[in-house]
């Protein structure tokens, strides 16, 4: 078929008064195919950025739960998890490793001096305990970190909420504290007074602040060492000793006992001065101190993404207690992906929409084609050549509303980055290599459906 | 094209008109190349035959052949074919595309006959040389008819099917016309069958059917 015989079927076929079906196909395959190349990207975007956050959902602290007021627990000791319930938290699913807390066996207390020099101005005094885990667990290990006995300050990290509790809440309250940078924050003096008599004296300095950890952390080998120096045992190792039916002078320590002779050992009987009537044979309690001496009783999980239903709800029935941060991360997570999969699906009910009425519109284009179309059948044009015509008219109008759909889409997300990078959520700007790839299905997709619509009709003409 | 008719009848042809017919419910031979007329009075079936022949209808009892071959046995794609190489039809409603000029209707035909003359020639010979270029829907009935006769011919064909070519020609356009049609049916040697109501145009026929 030459040209001027495709011009002339072009026209003979042409037929008027279907035009406004079409455009108001072509406006929902715009806003369809829009929304859903917008929400393909977004979905992948808002993946990655939730992968590539060093998000607090993937690490949680592990505590048992403590129960009852202030009178039962004094002189407890504490709940620290037993190796077997250690090694069962690491075979759950989603567990990738755990790290233990080591807490400061020794009075502690600190002087904070704002002013950035010991002795000017007023100091922020406060009674504090000291933590550790392996460096691993750390947000990031901040300069200044490592600590050796020949260090002249020990390194402190503590929660990013302090610093905010003492700009928004403290400092404010009290003329003499001022706000802190971050920068000026880390270049405070800081003194450590250790033992109930303040018989040491360290300096501190803050060197980071975390979003993870809701601890006051110093490093492992600072606090072993310490412990091992200026530690004193707790309520827990402390026991009352029984002879002759009567306990026996003031409570002993572990040490104590354990330097009893062999035989007094296995004869002799002590209970815990929480609870002086459970008695038990020393032999017992030695046994028992020496396995779960270094076990914790706060541990760091690292889980694979978030956490799931059943694994809080198995966590919740062993009777751990953990911190509450990620639930509102993974809360987001899912509110944004059920944003996009709304959009996604408003997307394919417009596109469904749209290849419908395109399709519908396309079998009305036919049928008020019909006497000239039937009229080329009757002359011997093939029908696949009336198809090729209908199609080609089909696609000089869908082509261009779907390269519009993903400039759209393309200007759209471009937008989005821009404003997100405002707020701080770094999102590429552009489609991805799988948006595109999703756009060429959809698109072969719409051409195929369309151009069985249109045979069809065009069949039911030659019949 | 050889056409063979056994005892074919259509279902919408009235019982009265079946007995005086010389084609309903009889048996006919005709051979290639002949040259038939087939008159009769509206409402007898004259379009009738020649849609069985152009594949457009069904509706019928008996048979029809066509080389030897039943018309009512051809897929819808044996008859694409047919009709674009070797049956050409000229419809009594001309089925031309009005918004169209006459020459570019004349060019709307999936093949030309190699053995038609050319377009111009054509045109000067039936008198619508200076009409070719308006749109078909600006001529009158008359000069429609030429510009569908002409079409017909330029298809290539075999057989011939001219339903009341006529109708609307004075007596010299018919003339014309005839000469026209008789020259490329010869050059094609192919059968022809025009359908009048009672006039006899001036063609000499071989053979002459009542309906």
């Amino acid at each position: 078929m030459n040209r001027s015989q495709e011009r002339s079927m072009r026209e003979a076929v042409r037929a008027k008064g279907s035009g406004w079906e079409i455009w108001i196909a072509s406006l929902g395959c715009l806003l369809g195919s829009s929304l859903l190349i917008l929400a393909v990207q977004l979905y992948q975007d808002s993946n990655r950025f939730f992968d590539e956050q060093v998000s607090p959902s993937n690490f949680f602290t592990l505590n048992k739960k403590i129960h009852g007021g202030a009178l039962v627990n004094m002189g407890k000791g504490e709940k620290t998890f037993t190796q077997e319930e250690l090694d069962q938290i690491e075979k759950m699913d989603g567990v990738m490793r755990t790290g233990g807390f080591t807490r400061n066996k020794f009075p502690l207390t600190l002087y904070i001096w704002p002013s950035g020099k010991v002795g000017l101005g007023a100091a922020a005094k406060t009674d504090l305990f000291f933590e550790s885990i392996p460096d691993e667990f750390l947000d990031y290990v901040p300069d200044g970190w490592n600590w050796d006995e020949n260090s002249s300050t020990v390194p402190i990290i503590v929660p990013k909420f302090y610093l905010d509790l003492w700009n928004f809440g403290l400092a404010p309250s009290r003329v003499e504290y001022p706000t802190l940078s971050n920068e000026a924050a880390t270049g405070m003096p800081i003194e450590l007074f250790i033992g109930n008599n303040r018989e040491v004296t360290l300096e501190g300095r803050f060197v980071a602040f975390s979003k993870r950890i809701n601890s006051v952390l110093v490093p492992e080998s600072f606090l072993s060492q310490a412990n091992e120096k200026y530690g004193k045992p707790d309520a827990s190792q402390y026991f009352f000793l029984w002879k002759d039916g009567a306990v026996d002078g003031p409570p002993r320590t572990l040490g104590f006992l354990r330097d009893l002779p062999e035989e007094q050992k296995q004869s002799g009987e002590v209970s815990p001065i929480d609870s002086p009537a459970e008695r038990k044979p020393i032999s017992e309690i030695l046994a028992a101190q020496t396995s779960d001496t270094h076990l914790p009783s706060r541990i760091i999980v690292q889980i694979e993404g978030s956490p799931s239903d059943a694994f809080l709800a198995k966590l919740e029935k062993e009777g751990y207690e953990i911190n509450r941060e990620f639930p509102e991360q993974d809360l987001v997570k899912k509110i944004t992906n059920a944003i996009f999969l709304g959009m996604a699906i408003i997307g394919v009910l417009f596109s469904i929409s749209s290849i419908a009425t395109f399709a519908t519109s396309f079998r009305l284009v036919v049928t008020q084609a019909s006497e000239p179309a039937t009229n080329l059948l009757l002359l011997g044009f093939p029908s696949d050549s009336l198809t090729k015509l209908f199609f080609q008219r089909f696609v000089l109008i869908f082509i261009p509303v779907f390269l519009f759909a993903l400039v759209l889409g393309f200007g759209l997300q471009y937008l989005l980055s821009q404003v997100g990078k405002k707020v701080g959520i770094d999102m590429e700007s552009g489609l991805s290599i799988w948006t595109l790839v999703f756009a060429t299905i959809y698109c072969i997709l719409f051409l195929v459906v369309n151009r069985a619509a249109i045979e069809k009709s065009v069949d039911n003409l030659a019949k | 094209m050889q056409i063979e008719l056994k005892s074919l009848r259509p279902y919408p042809i009235p019982d009265k008109f079946i007995p005086d017919s010389e084609v309903w419910e009889k048996n006919l031979h005709i051979e290639s190349g002949r040259k038939c007329l087939l008159s009769a009075q509206s409402g007898k079936g004259k379009s009738t035959l020649l849609h069985v022949l152009y594949g457009l209808r069904r509706d019928c009892s008996g048979e029809a052949f066509l080389d030897g071959r039943s018309v009512f046995s051809n897929t819808a794609e044996e008859w694409e074919a047919l009709r674009k190489t070797r049956i050409s039809l000229l419809f009594q409603d001309l089925k031309l595309f009005p918004q169209l000029t006459a020459r570019d209707n004349l060019g709307l035909i999936p093949e030309t006959n190699p053995k038609a003359p050319p377009v111009d020639e054509m045109l000067a010979q039936v008198g619508m040389e200076q009409f070719c270029n308006q749109p078909v829907e600006t001529l009158s009935f008359g000069q429609r008819q030429r510009i569908a006769l002409l079409r017909a011919l330029r298809k290539p064909f075999e057989l011939l099917l001219l339903d009341e070519p006529f109708s609307h020609l004075d007596e010299e356009n018919t003339d014309h016309a005839c000469r026209l049609i008789v020259e490329t049916v010869e050059r094609n040697q192919a059968s022809l069958i025009i359908s009048s109501l009672g006039d006899d145009p001036p063609i000499s026929f071989d053979e002459r059917f009542r309906l």
